[in-house]
């Protein structure tokens, strides 16, 4: 494989920014029920600024390391609202987890969903279950780290990785909302999917087709 | 022979046949026996038997009587509303979950804790189940030893009750032994005890207790369990199987880890009900889920919205049959599956045709690109307001007082996100703000304009942030602080909580700031602008949060430039209550009512929390949410100003008009500050905004405008 990891990341985060168009609208409407309709606009326009920021970036002397810090700070400079310090922390850890390494193994992507997991773990000071985007990256990461412990191949890791942020984002229709402006609805929440992990459940399937 | 309707019971003829055959109904049935008939059975109280013969027809007759009233509608039976709700909600779930029974509790009594109403049910249950000869299957925890509490019940015969796992140390009140005692003790039951620990240290262990003939005879005594009694715990960080100490701290995380969503008899079940496997599972000494679900008679008793993923799981998997729990939680186990039929059923609302064909499919606006609102608007608004406002170098999403900020005066920042025009933005100039930062429509503003307006803020004394409290402005506004402090600049916050309804009193500080902003930035932006120092600002700042009272009443959402469609629709009738200023749903929906009805509501909340007595000064603004009017926001403060004439209580300034909006919301909020001597000094001191000028006092001592 000739293409960079640093190439492979800018395409990753392009992949992402495709998933969040297909979804935009579905987003909105989910964040409509419970909360104040914009999320798939917020995360359209915060995922083109990390493109755009990426292309300024010399992609054949960048590490994967700058090419997270780059998509973090364009990611925040473009979007504020909750998402923005959420997931530009995320890919700022991730940024931390890469430094130092030029490849993309199992272990990088298992560093790098675990950082992003953390990262907007401290941010939001989020708990499992709380029904946030935590609620898929949070699995998603733990998947990563069993599918690597127990050695399996690249196909089943990112089956575990996929198939973890999946269920993660559906079993959010089951709780009740603790953070954000839907924990006003309390229960009127439960039944509705939280849209902040339907789209990180779009972000990991679109790592899992890169990566 | 006629029968004379003062001796009713007289007679008994069997002359007639059906209604022909009464020939003297009393005058006051209007000559209708279904009338007569009703009002012998449900007023009088009289049996059938006893009608018939006082009516002189059959009993039969009498009995078709009172069918055909209910079918004609002449009796109405209701069922109180809240009752009729546990009565709808427990039907829904034992149809949808296939259950054997269900009973569930009206969340009318909060007065009550809810273990307390759930043990009462948990029991009443019991008791219509437990028979003599039974062998009754018990689990630990609160809500079950709130059953047995509760339980009474006549003498029965040969009646086991037995453990269903090993014990506890006894840290706690609940454990398995004193839960399955109190049982046993409450019907008078043979108490069977599993004498071995619940987890012990290794699989060797269980197994080696497992066959000690005493504790297998304990087991063999659970296998023949014919029915079983538990709660259902959830993994949530607050939940008692955290703190019980019935499970290292460790393994749970191995369970959490694996998908768990609850526990039952001390197993794992994940969200669809299948057994988790993990490290425990071997060193369990108890009932296990296959045992369980052989039981016949599964009696789950739980509540608490925590409990929804777990009660599900557990009701997806069959481990119970039948389910006891509160109106609200079933209500919320329903909904997380996707049931929708309960809220028609529970409204009770005739049939309409849906909202959405009401309503254009596009809102029109005036737009260029739906994606170019934000910066339009700052152009045209940073051109209108000039004489008061300036952009910071570099940002239109940052702008800084002309006349504010000064040397040692404490800087004032606000912000938020856009779409609330004329708020957050309309509020910067001499003696309020001294600099905004401005996010997209409904979103906080990222970190960097942030920084930028403390450092244009900053006159070496320290910055105040003063913002509304949502999870986004939060992130980025503590980004911010982070970023400027390590430039020697000192910042404090206070965030706006006036929107009362949006948590309860007790968790004053999780509420959200909405329109009451407005007294909030006035308060602050005078202490600044009269060079009290940053200690002070923040307390007054504070101060004025604490005393200033809001709630929002929406009749219509608002809708996005970018969709052209509400954000989600609020019935022909209906109004939401508690609305916030982002279009996201507010906190109960209503029926509509009239203005003066509206306020009346408003105003009661208000005074529940507002401590003003006669005398007392307050601060009234009467806001519009985009959409209303201000002829009926007049219409809203004409009631206000009744309600607290009514009181005694003095308006010393009031507003009326768009304050602080959402889009094109239709709806209006209310918000009153309780003010003091030193609040009243700040609010008159004087400003100029583009939005809110106040004057310096008249010289001569006149009465204040």
């Amino acid at each position: 494989m000739s293409e960079t990891a640093a190439r492979a990341l800018a395409r990753m985060f392009e992949r992402m920014s495709e998933a969040i168009e297909t979804e935009k609208d579905h987003l909105s409407e989910l964040d409509g029920a419970i909360g104040d309709g914009d999320h798939g606009i917020t995360m359209s326009i915060g995922f083109k600024a990390v493109n755009a920021a990426l292309a300024a970036l010399d992609l054949d002397a960048a590490s994967p390391s700058e090419v997270m810090s780059t998509a973090a700070s364009g990611f925040l400079d473009a979007v504020g609202a909750s998402t923005g310090p959420l997931y530009a922390t995320g890919f700022r850890r991730a940024a931390q987890a890469l430094a130092g390494r030029d490849r993309l193994d199992l272990a990088a992507c298992r560093d790098m969903i675990t950082a992003i997991s953390e990262g907007i773990r401290d941010r939001g000071k989020a708990q499992r279950g709380d029904k946030t985007m935590f609620d898929v990256w949070l699995p998603a990461a733990e998947a990563a780290t069993t599918a690597l412990a127990d050695g399996k191949s690249e196909r089943d890791f990112w089956t575990a990785v996929t198939t973890a942020a999946s269920n993660g984002a559906a079993a959010t229709a089951t709780m009740v909302a603790t953070k954000g402006r839907a924990a006003r609805l309390r229960e009127r929440s439960l039944g509705q999917l939280d849209p902040g992990a339907v789209s990180a459940n779009a972000l990991i399937r679109a790592i899992s087709n890169t990566l | 022979m006629a029968l004379k309707t003062s001796s009713p019971r007289k007679g008994g003829t069997n002359r007639g046949n059906g209604p022909e055959g009464i020939d003297s109904i009393p005058l006051r049935y209007g000559d209708d026996p279904y009338v007569w008939a009703c009002w012998l059975y449900y007023e009088d109280g009289m049996t059938q038997g006893e009608i018939a013969e006082a009516m002189g027809v059959s009993r039969a007759t009498v009995n078709s009587y009172l069918a055909d009233a209910r079918e004609k509608g002449i009796v109405n039976i209701s069922i109180e509303p809240a009752r009729l709700a546990s009565l709808t909600i427990a039907q829904e779930l034992k149809r949808h979950f296939g259950l054997a029974d269900c009973l569930v509790v009206p969340n009318d009594d909060d007065t009550r804790p809810l273990i307390g109403r759930l043990g009462a049910a948990g029991a009443q249950a019991l008791t219509k189940m437990i028979k003599s000869g039974d062998t009754l299957a018990v689990a630990w925890g609160r809500t079950i030893l709130s059953v047995g509490e509760h339980l009474e019940m006549g003498p029965l015969q040969d009646v086991t009750v037995v453990q269903a796992t090993g014990g506890t140390t006894a840290s706690f009140a609940y454990t398995p032994e004193l839960t399955t005692a109190a049982v046993a003790r409450a019907i008078s039951a043979r108490c069977v005890n599993i004498t071995a620990p619940a987890i012990v240290a290794s699989a060797q262990m269980h197994d080696m207790l497992l066959d000690e003939p005493l504790i297998r005879e304990q087991f063999d005594t659970l296998a023949r369990a014919n029915r079983i009694v538990f709660g259902i715990s959830s993994l949530r960080p607050n939940s008692t199987i955290h703190t019980s100490g019935f499970f290292e701290s460790v393994p749970l995380q191995h369970y959490l880890a694996k998908g768990a969503a609850g526990v039952l008899a001390g197993r794992f079940i994940d969200e669809r009900g299948r057994p988790v496997a993990g490290p425990l599972d071997d060193r369990t000494i108890g009932i296990s889920l296959e045992m369980l679900r052989g039981i016949g008679t599964r009696v789950a008793v739980a509540g608490g919205f925590d409990k929804v993923p777990a009660l599900l799981a557990a009701l997806r998997g069959g481990y119970a049959n039948v389910l006891v729990t509160d109106a609200a939680t079933g209500a919320g186990i329903l909904r997380a599956d996707g049931v929708t039929s309960l809220d028609g059923k529970l409204s009770q609302r005739q049939k309409s045709t849906p909202v959405a064909n009401a309503y254009r499919t596009h809102v029109k606006k005036f737009l260029n690109n739906p994606n170019d609102v934000v910066d339009e608007m700052l152009d045209g608004l940073i051109a209108a307001h000039r004489p008061y406002l300036l952009p910071v170098v570099g940002s239109r999403r940052a702008l800084v007082a002309r006349n504010g900020p000064r040397p040692g005066k404490v800087g004032l920042v606000i912000g938020g996100g856009t779409g609330h025009e004329p708020c957050f933005v309309g509020y910067v100039g001499k003696g309020l703000a001294d600099a905004v930062a401005l996010g997209n429509i409904f979103s906080s503003p990222p970190p960097d304009p942030i920084a930028k307006c403390a450092v244009a803020a900053s006159g070496g004394v320290g910055v105040l942030f003063v913002y509304g409290n949502y999870a986004g402005d939060v992130m980025n506004f503590e980004m911010a602080a982070e970023l400027v402090e390590e430039q020697g600049i000192a910042i404090r916050t206070v965030l706006t909580t006036d929107d009362i309804v949006s948590s309860p009193v007790e968790d004053k500080e999780g509420r959200r700031g909405v329109a009451g902003n407005f007294f909030v930035f006035k308060v602050a932006g005078a202490a600044c602008d009269r060079g009290m120092t940053l200690d002070e600002c923040e307390a007054v700042t504070r101060k004025a949060n604490d005393r200033t009272y809001t709630v929002g009443v929406a009749l219509e959402s608002c809708s996005m430039p970018q969709t052209r469609r509400h954000n989600f629709e609020i019935g022909p009738d209906d109004m939401e209550l508690g609305m916030g200023i982002h279009g996201e749903p507010g906190v109960s929906r209503e029926r509509i009512r009239t203005a003066d009805e509206i306020v009346d509501t408003i105003m009661d909340n208000i005074f529940k929390e507002m401590k003003a007595g006669a005398g007392d000064k307050v601060a009234v603004l009467v806001n519009s949410f985009g959409g209303t009017p201000l002829m009926e926001l007049y219409i809203l403060f004409r009631r206000v100003e009744q309600r607290l004439a009514a009181k005694n209580i003095v308006i010393e300034a009031n507003w009326v008009g768009h304050y602080c909006t959402s889009l094109d919301m239709v709806g209006a909020s209310i918000s009153i500050l309780h003010l003091d001597r030193q609040l009243a000094d700040l609010l008159h001191h004087p400003c100029q905004t583009a939005i809110l000028t106040i004057n310096a006092p008249e010289t001569d001592g006149a009465a204040r405008g």
